[in-house]
């Protein structure tokens, strides 16, 4: 994508300083993440994690990420460039921070998630910067949470942040911040989020000046390059394991349209060519160029070297080539405040591709979608409004050795935590009637798909709401080898009267008291033939109540 | 006749022994005195009963009897316990499989999580549901319970854990619960989540609950043996046992919720050292543990030990692990130890550890057959550990293969063998300063009010250069380091933990629901230990708060007073919250703030004579070893002093460059350092204050 500055000619630092100052890059992320965790305000920070910080080199140009969530990793670069460009380094002064969410325009991914920039100064010269990117939980617009997939343009999601500078030489723009705060239904949560992302960053500056103080700019600087050309090297190492060749795979999606990747993999390119997809959609399942890139970043380092670190130079041998103007390359004002399940459907996608040649790194197909839930109302002992972002749980495709994984987050998540029953149940007034590994069946094969769950939240009082758009509503996860395919995820509501409807997407849904929400995740593709699994432990299964005694006769033709 | 008082810590490779005599006067007769001898699983007892008898004591003598032991951590992570059952409420048997969802290492998608200690069909449901104010909202059924025991009985099942939903804001159901099972397989060990914590969040305490039942059977056993050999000795003095929160307990406590003693034997280091900074007057402590494969830190604030209930077993970088929520010492723990592998990558980037030598081939210097270069064979290498006198001279250093180890790693990185060796100790200490900042700096804490307190085997050779990277004006290398934590045993009060989540937004209209559950939690504490024969009048307390703005997750742990607490304490009380707060994150918000839990800490103090002192130095020069060259890296290569620990009386004092051997350790001073020794034989390396 970007030119990466090169590696100072014939350095003349002590390899072990050098390595000492890049590990403590990585102390400087770690300390600005965890700083973020512990203030934020919203649980889809502290808990789900929705949310990143980066270090960058003086051209913008990434060297250290913290994130629990692999998505976060390449989120951030695009907007420093942007603020970069958009200001000169002249009109960029020690003290400010800049702000960004617009994910055309180097925000990547929807206006939600509000990216706060720092450049960081020695001697009046840029040396680094600094960033920080959350998921706030409501930015205004027209629905609650700002995240709808009936949103037809950008204007119905909330307010705009064109790259502003918010603070101005140490001084907060409290205008902006007021039109910021006014124009969110939960203000208090939103100014809590805002200062949590600045004390994050000072956090970060401080390690970082301590660091140039002892061991001086220059070999901070010269430390930066190589670990960024030392990214490089690891990927292009990785990039010659990896078995050469053309892979596609073609996927019809629920409003019928048909999705296609053809990946190349060769000695020095990982090509991922999305066009000839379908066109930019009036509603919000859309994502920019640089969401998509992102997506492809992750399968990427999903295959080359996932246990070592990434920054710029991981993703120098990845090339995206789209259509502007499609799905996956969506042109302002395009809706997209669900393109996280477009990332999803791109994500499954390339997997697909790619697992059956490189079956010692993918399993079968995982659930699929971030079954992103928005639950809101009054809460039932004060009446305080309560607004719920929360991803949910599923099941993961069954591999070559092994049974999937039961209820796990999808792999665009990371380190991220559900929010436990007895906590919800205190902070937001609901009730849960059943946490459990889903009862529906499916994904079986010589190893078994994990198991999606059930989830139902009984609400306590009037005048609640519910939005959610689940892909995967309608074909289960992909088998592999032979092996099924999985469940599907949706949401069935259970009104108080008896009556139910099933949804896979629906917007401020009204709910009144004990309405059930129930959240059925899909279990993963199972891998090789049924009829390979032995007997015995088709019995431990049904055990095990992982699938019932009718379901082993019928499939696995053994008798438990 | 003399009367001994002792205490035992079982560690991986030794169980280590310290004790002192005292006469019917309860004077201290002669200093502190330590044995070692082999440990010996998976009789765990026999090796403890080895060192007893090569202290040559007789049992009958034994009046104070403390005993740490890792048999409770070695069940779990060996998964040697008993087959466990869970009953759980309705609805939610798979939360212990369903965990939080979590995936450290993201960006494998072949990531494998944890698999839950009991299976599916192992965990079963009853009805009943309280809700998060403790309030029925559907009364206990034990219909079903004896179809379901006897399926468990069926089984082999040896242990049940109980766990409700909501248990913590009322544990009636689960107490019925038990007495219901009870009554019907009186047989069986039961464990609820109540006894154990009041906290919420269901997948940690029932995790918690698990994980205690399963071991549980294991620990009694152990701990009843050790009991009744020592009895058959004749021994009649009070036992105890070590816990992780800091504290020991009695016996009949800790076979009921064994896993309070996982985190034992560090958690006694941390205590040793503040109760040596109380013995000596110092209230401000990093406490500093090297050993064979980790270093473990943690800071002690005006005499006071953290303690947290966020502690993990097998997390990693690539595992969720499993969370075991009961007060432990706040220890953070990185691999890097005497016995840490140096390597150098692909892309020509030297590391040190997390893989250790252990104990075989061990350091290179062993002549075992260890090709890769340890932190143990760099300090060898910079003659900072003197190869004459390797483990005390048991071993005779192979120094050649030690050269040659560190000329193949330097070659691949352009140093010569020596610079190597540097760079290794460079990037240990690099990485041992990440830990130490993460318990001071990351959370307010100026290293330079603060005092290093450092042992194990290797916290002498390190924690001088450590100190002076992180402007820590003091060091104190305690007497007994290499047996430190055993030492902390016997400076041990009983302590025990009550945490109650009880969630609400605090005012200074609070002060009387403050008041009625404090008194509560202390009525509980009090007719617990009278239940152990410990009277009321002996008991002390302290109280916590754990407070958190209104709409934020992460809570700061404030102390309040154990007076009446009226409003304008409860003012103070916000007043702390506020300035911790920003201690910590640099600013402080006008938002409500709510109290989530409640913390007691009842002790039970263990009387004590004082400490017998050591006799003052005779000569300094008699103490001198020899001189020899000793490389300090960017302080230069200095002829140093090498003293002889045991000859160091009292009052001595000398400067760097200079090393203090003893057996097992030794400690580095650096040239610009000079040390003295105290009353108690530690020795107190000062750093010149340079800033």
């Amino acid at each position: 994508m970007n030119a990466i500055q090169a590696k100072p000619e014939s350095p003349d630092y002590d390899p072990i300083t050098i390595e000492i100052i890049q590990s403590s890059l990585t102390a400087i992320t770690d300390e600005m993440f965890a700083t973020m965790r512990k203030t934020a305000m919203s649980s889809i920070i502290y808990e789900v994690l929705d949310f990143g910080v980066a270090m960058f080199d003086a051209d913008g140009n990434l060297a250290s990420s913290g994130s629990g969530i692999p998505g976060f990793i390449g989120m951030l670069e695009p907007g420093v460039k942007a603020i970069m460009k958009k200001f000169g380094k002249a009109d960029i002064s020690e003290g400010d921070i800049y702000m960004t969410n617009m994910p055309h325009f180097g925000g990547v991914s929807h206006l939600n998630d509000v990216v706060l920039i720092m450049p960081v100064f020695v001697e009046n010269r840029i040396v680094s910067w600094l960033a920080n990117k959350a998921h706030w939980a409501d930015v205004g617009g027209a629905f609650p949470g700002s995240i709808s997939p009936d949103a037809v343009d950008i204007y119905q999601e909330g307010l705009q942040l064109p790259e502003i500078r918010i603070v101005d030489k140490g001084s907060v723009n409290q205008a902006v911040l007021d039109v910021i705060l006014m124009n969110s239904r939960i203000p208090e949560t939103t100014k809590g989020d805002f200062w949590a992302g600045i004390a994050s960053m000072r956090a970060g500056e401080r390690r970082l000046q301590t660091i140039i103080e002892k061991y001086g700019e220059p070999s901070v600087t010269y430390a930066i390059a190589d670990y960024i050309a030392l990214g490089e090297s690891q990927s292009r190492r990785a990039l010659q394991q990896l078995p050469y060749g053309e892979y596609a795979a073609i996927e019809t999606i629920e409003d019928g349209q048909q999705l296609k990747v053809k990946i190349t993999i060769s000695a020095d390119e990982f090509l991922v060519d999305l066009r000839g997809n379908p066109k930019q959609n009036n509603n919000a399942m859309n994502s920019s160029y640089d969401a998509t890139y992102v997506d492809a970043q992750m399968m990427f380092k999903a295959i080359a070297s996932p246990q070592t670190f990434a920054n710029a130079g991981t993703f120098k041998p990845l090339k995206l080539i789209t259509d502007k103007g499609s799905m996956f390359d969506a042109e302002y004002p395009a809706a997209m405040s669900v393109y996280y399940e477009v990332s999803m459907l791109i994500f499954d996608l390339m997997w697909k591709a790619l697992a059956p040649a490189l079956k010692d790194m993918l399993p079968a197909g995982h659930y699929s979608s971030i079954c992103g839930t928005f639950l809101g109302g009054p809460h039932p002992e004060t009446g305080e409004a309560q607004s719920i972002v929360e991803p949910q749980l599923g099941g993961w495709g069954a591999c070559q050795n092994r049974d999937g994984l039961n209820a796990l987050y999808t792999g665009y998540h990371g380190d991220t935590f559900n929010c436990p029953v007895e906590v919800t149940e205190q902070r937001n007034g609901l009730m849960v009637d059943r946490l459990a590994l889903t009862d529906e069946e499916g994904g079986e094969g010589e190893f078994l798909g994990g198991k999606g769950i059930n989830l139902d939240y009984r609400v306590m009082k009037d005048d609640w709401w519910l939005t959610m758009a689940y892909v995967r509503s309608e074909k289960g996860p992909w088998g592999l080898d032979g092996g099924l395919d999985g469940t599907t995820n949706y949401v069935v509501v259970e009104k108080a009267d008896g009556s139910t409807q099933r949804y896979s997407s629906c917007t401020a849904l009204p709910l009144q008291k004990d309405d059930v929400v129930k959240v059925v995740t899909a279990s993963g593709g199972g891998y090789g033939d049924p009829a390979d699994r032995p007997a015995a432990q088709v019995k431990e299964d049904v055990k095990n109540g992982y699938i019932s005694a009718e379901r082993a006769l019928e499939i696995y033709g053994v008798e438990a | 006749m003399p009367k001994i008082r002792l205490a035992t810590d079982v560690g991986g490779t030794f169980t280590d022994l310290v004790f002192y005599e005292v006469d019917a006067g309860q004077a201290v007769v002669n200093g502190v005195q330590a044995v070692k001898s082999h440990t010996t699983p998976p009789n765990f007892e026999k090796g403890v009963l080895a060192a007893v008898e090569k202290a040559e004591i007789d049992e009958p003598s034994i009046e104070f009897f403390a005993h740490g032991t890792t048999v409770v951590i070695n069940a779990l992570t060996e998964r040697k316990g008993v087959k466990t059952a869970l009953i759980t409420t309705k609805g939610f048997r798979d939360i212990l499989e369903i965990a939080r969802g979590n995936r450290p290492d993201f960006f494998n998608l072949l990531y494998e999580k944890p698999e839950p200690f009991i299976p599916r069909y192992l965990r079963q449901e009853v009805s009943e549901r309280l809700t998060y104010k403790g309030k029925v909202l559907e009364p206990l059924s034990t219909d079903g319970l004896s179809n379901i025991l006897d399926s468990f009985k069926a089984e082999g099942v040896e242990a049940i854990a109980i766990c409700l939903l909501h248990s913590y804001a009322n544990p009636a159901h689960e107490i019925a619960l038990e007495q219901a099972i009870q009554d019907h397989w009186p047989e069986v060990s039961t464990v609820c989540s109540h006894q154990i914590t009041r906290e919420w969040r269901e997948y940690e305490r029932s995790n918690t609950t698990a994980l205690c039942a399963y071991v549980r059977p294991i620990a009694v056993d152990y701990l009843t043996r050790m009991e009744n050999e020592l009895h058959a000795n004749g021994f009649d003095g009070s036992f105890y046992v070590m816990q992780s929160n800091g504290g020991i307990d009695t016996l009949s406590s800790a076979k009921a919720t064994p896993i309070t003693m996982v985190e034992s034997g560090p958690a006694s280091g941390v205590l040793g050292a503040a109760a040596l900074g109380e013995l000596i007057g110092e209230k401000n402590i990093i406490a500093l543990d090297i050993g064979g494969t980790t270093a473990k830190c943690s800071l002690i604030d005006n005499g006071n030990v953290e303690v947290t209930s966020q502690y993990m077993i097998e997390k990693s970088q690539l595992s969720a692990g499993y969370p075991i929520m009961t007060p432990v010492v706040d220890i953070v723990e990185i691999g890097n130890g005497g016995g840490s592998i140096a390597w150098v990558d692909e892309d020509d980037k030297m590391h040190v550890g997390p893989k250790s030598a252990g104990a075989k081939p061990g350091p290179v210097a062993y002549g075992k057959g260890g090709t890769e270069p340890t932190t143990t064979d760099a300090n060898l290498m910079l003659a900072r550990i003197n190869p004459e006198y390797f483990i005390g001279g048991e071993i005779a250093a192979d120094m050649s293969a030690v050269a040659s180890s560190f000329d193949t790693i330097g070659k691949k990185l352009g140093l010569t063998a020596t610079e190597a060796a540097r760079g290794v100790v460079r990037i240990a200490n690099h990485n041992m300063i990440s830990t130490l900042k993460l318990v001071s700096i990351n959370r307010g804490y100026d290293p330079r009010d603060f005092t290093m307190v450092a042992f194990g085997g290797g916290g002498a050779m390190h924690a001088t250069a450590l100190a002076k990277e992180l402007s820590i004006p003091k060091v104190i290398i305690p007497a007994h380091s290499a047996v430190f934590s055993a030492w902390g045993m016997l400076m041990s009060d009983l302590r025990r933990d009550y945490v109650r989540t009880h969630p609400i937004p605090i005012t200074n209209s609070s002060a009387a629901e403050l008041n009625g559950i404090f008194q509560e939690m202390e009525s509980e504490a009090e007719e617990a230990y009278r239940a152990d024969d410990i009277d009321a009048s002996a008991v002390r307390f302290e109280r916590f708060v754990d407070l958190r703005y209104d709409g934020q997750e992460h809570s700061v742990r404030v102390p309040i007073p154990n007076s009446e607490i009226d409003s304008a304490e409860i003012a103070a009380t916000l007043d702390r919250f506020q300035d911790a707060y920003e201690k910590e994150y640099t600013y402080r918000l006008e938002a409500g703030i709510n109290l989530v839990s409640f913390h007691l800490v009842a002790y039970a103090e263990v009387e004590r004579p004082e400490m017998a002192k050591i006799r003052p130095l005779d000569s300094l020069q008699d103490a001198v070893k020899e001189e020899r060259e000793v490389d300090f890296d960017e302080d230069g290569i200095h002829m140093a002093k090498i003293y002889n620990r045991d000859l160091l009386g009292s009052g001595a004092a000398f400067s760097g460059p200079a090393i203090v051997e003893e057996s097992g350790s030794s400690t580095v001073i650096f040239p610009d350092q000079t040390a003295t020794v105290d009353d108690y034989g530690n020795i107190h390396i000062h750093l010149s204050a340079h800033d």
